[in-house]
């Protein structure tokens, strides 16, 4: 009886458990208005099996292709939408709104937040995490003539992030997840 | 007495050889008495030469399709594997492109404050 009783409250409270628990993925809309506008567009949805798949055709012999695969590791997903266009002001601010105010729910902390006077380039980088492990990741950056979106899914080592430093481009930025779990959540 | 009994019982039902003439009637009444089906099978165990070359060129047809089959599977799985893992780097290089547009900006904010400390 008393088994039955705890079975019949897992059961009605997983859904509510599993609806309470923070969720790193988020709710890219589909841009095809822009992207019809758009000069160039990066259109980028790498779920759980394509990241696998891609995974078996990096050769680990080689530098670059072993801290790739070594990244891919734990990751879940990998969203990216980018846009450029030829004038500025095609897209609105309104436009990421839809993405960025989802990055307002409990979990999510803003680890890096730059504005550009200079060349009008905004980029937020959002961390979020579970037991001071980094499961998700958002970065938006708008400047006048390109958005970017990119949200990574997973457990996210930053630390094997690093190691692509110098690989693709991937500069020093200190991301450190301790730091993000100090700072005040939004 | 039981002893004569029992010896011309002995005499009586020794182990006689069968003739020449009842082991060819048994024999022939083997071969006669051979179940029809097993006949029949048995005489058209020979496949007319035209059904063996259909039969062969069936089973040929079914293994070259089975391999081609196998090879495009094989080759799409390839292709998408490929396709994967270009897009796995291009997300990486516009993710480190930000990251990089991130860190510019947060380094010419840093510089600015040292060079405004420096002048007071």
């Amino acid at each position: 009886m008393r088994k039955c009783t705890s079975i019949l409250f897992f059961v009605l409270w997983a859904p509510a458990l599993a609806l309470a628990a923070p969720n790193p993925k988020l709710a890219i809309p589909s841009f095809s208005a822009l992207a019809q506008k758009a000069t160039e567009s990066v259109t980028i949805t790498l779920d759980p099996g394509l990241l696998g798949l891609a995974a078996k055709f990096l050769d680990s012999s080689d530098p670059q292709d072993a801290a790739t695969k070594d990244v891919l590791k734990g990751l879940q997903g990998i969203y990216v939408r980018s846009y450029t266009f030829d004038k500025d002001s095609v897209y609105q601010q309104s436009d990421i709104e839809a993405v960025r105010s989802q990055l307002a729910a409990p979990g999510w902390n803003r680890l890096v937040e730059t504005r550009s006077r200079k060349t009008h380039a905004d980029v937020d980088i959002y961390i979020m995490l579970d037991h001071n492990q980094a499961i998700g990741l958002a970065l938006i950056a708008s400047e006048p003539r390109q958005f970017t979106i990119v949200n990574i899914v997973g457990a996210i080592d930053l630390d094997k992030l690093h190691k692509l430093e110098g690989q693709f481009g991937v500069p020093k930025l200190d991301l450190d997840p301790s730091k993000a779990a100090q700072a005040p959540q939004k | 007495m039981s002893k004569d009994i029992e010896s011309q019982m002995r005499a009586a039902l020794r182990p006689v050889a069968p003739s020449e003439e009842f082991s060819q009637r048994l024999a022939a009444s083997v071969a006669s008495a051979r179940p029809p089906a097993l006949r029949g099978r048995r005489s058209g165990a020979r496949l007319h030469p035209l059904a063996w070359w259909f039969s062969a060129s069936l089973a040929a047809s079914l293994l070259l399709a089975v391999g081609v089959h196998q090879h495009l599977q094989q080759q799409r799985l390839q292709q998408s594997g490929l396709e994967a893992r270009r897009e796995v780097m291009q997300a990486l290089k516009v993710t480190s492109q930000k990251l990089n547009l991130a860190y510019e900006a947060v380094k010419s904010q840093s510089s600015s404050l040292t060079d405004e400390g420096n002048s007071v």
